[in-house]
């Protein structure tokens, strides 16, 4: 299970301290979701080795407008692992369900933001995952936290209901923020969510991983093809047999 | 009042917890205590709180990290869990709460989750983001002081 974390400079804890408490916790892997313009300078190798935790290079797109999300979303997609938009905008939510090439629409219902079935459906069909951000409830309390608990809820049915892949995090801003995966079923029953769709959440976010670094290996070329003489980067997949001769 | 016979008293579970905050928190049992009731109280509402009755009964904290364990009754572990994992500030100082586990009895508890205690830190000058920075040490975690506040780091962060 995979958690989503902002470090230095767009949270307070540096990749590697979020990587160690993440692996305090249980988790096997972080991703770090750093806004476009606060990039993490860190040496993910090390970090990996030292605490046995995964670090997923990602970019949290935060734009004002979809011309110039799109914009970053063409220059971010080619470098990094996981690419994030920063939702919570009615036009950014739409824009970032209706584009494949977006991995994730991160706190969809945060500020002015919502869900309905075509954002949810759009989702679907596009294979955006819609981010269950669990931080107001963890974070915030009162009339914030009831308003936050019942848009998760409704969130839920929706993504129920279109079969819209999701993620969910934490997402923590520093390394006391980070809470562990049996925390955060016990908090998202609370939401209205089975232990079970906690879990495949916080494992989605591994998936995710997996496929798109799969995908800029540089010998990809479509979902179990491979350039030849590539090596045998899909042969344990059992993918062998479907691997096309150059031209 | 007299004490109720045995098979009438309530029955417990104790959530073995370790607490971290930056190294100037302030942070006693009874903010703990204050904060646990709050959150289960927000969660749940007075009777799931009243139901799930937690209770600080041990507390250490010194220099930025501590340990607590927190009675619930049995059957509410999870709902416990949940008001703990919501404890995000003590007093205004931002904790970690890490539940290491659950133990029927405060004496199993203590000899299972409670064996190490968290190690003091010290205080040492390190080189971070190529700047000299006074930063408090507890083995390879490293919370530097920056201007006005803290950055947590390790000491893969150290020298660069």
């Amino acid at each position: 299970m995979y958690e989503a974390v902002h470090a230095r400079p767009d949270g307070e804890s540096t990749v590697a301290r979020m990587a160690a408490t993440a692996a305090d916790c249980g988790f096997g892997g972080i991703v770090v979701r750093n806004h476009g313009g606060e990039r993490a300078e860190y040496d993910a190798d090390a970090i990996a080795e030292r605490y046995g935790v995964d670090v997923v290079d990602g970019v949290e797109i935060r734009a004002a407008d979809t011309s110039r999300a799109g914009g970053y979303l063409g220059s971010h997609r080619p470098e990094r692992t996981v690419v994030l938009v920063h939702g919570g905008d009615p036009a950014i939510n739409r824009f970032a369900v209706e584009n494949a090439r977006v991995d994730v629409l991160a706190h969809p219902m945060a500020g002015d933001g919502d869900v309905n079935h075509v954002i949810a459906e759009a989702a679907a069909e596009h294979g955006v995952a819609l981010e269950v951000d669990l931080s107001p409830v963890l974070r915030a309390s009162g009339g914030r936290r009831a308003r936050a608990i019942a848009d998760l809820r409704k969130l839920r049915e929706l993504i129920d209901h279109a079969g819209a892949p999701y993620v969910v995090s934490a997402d923590a801003r520093s390394h006391l923020q980070v809470r562990a995966p049996r925390e955060l079923v016990a908090v998202g029953e609370v939401v209205g969510f089975d232990r079970e769709a906690i879990e495949a959440g916080m494992a989605e976010w591994k998936r995710i991983a997996a496929r798109n670094r799969e995908r800029l290996a540089p010998d990809y070329v479509e979902p179990g093809v491979w350039r030849a003489g590539s090596g045998d980067a899909g042969a344990e997949d059992g993918n062998a047999g479907t691997r096309e001769e150059e031209p | 009042m007299k004490h109720l016979p045995k098979h009438l008293r309530p029955r417990y579970r104790y959530l073995w917890v370790r607490i971290e905050a930056w190294p100037d928190a302030d942070v006693g049992r009874r903010a703990l205590q204050r904060a646990v009731w709050a959150e289960a109280r927000g969660l749940f509402g007075d009777a799931g709180s009243a139901a799930i009755d937690p209770t600080v009964v041990q507390f250490a904290f010194e220099d930025g990290a501590g340990t607590a364990a927190v009675r619930v009754r049995r059957g509410e572990v999870d709902r416990g869990r949940a008001a703990l994992a919501c404890v995000a500030a003590l007093d205004g100082d931002p904790v970690g709460i890490r539940i290491q586990g659950v133990s029927g009895t405060i004496h199993a508890g203590e000899e299972r989750y409670m064996r190490a205690r968290p190690e003091g830190g010290s205080e040492k000058t390190v080189v971070f983001g190529g700047v000299e920075r006074a930063a408090v040490v507890r083995s390879d975690r490293v919370d530097v002081r920056t201007d006005g506040a803290f950055a947590g780091a390790t000491d893969l962060d150290l020298g660069r």
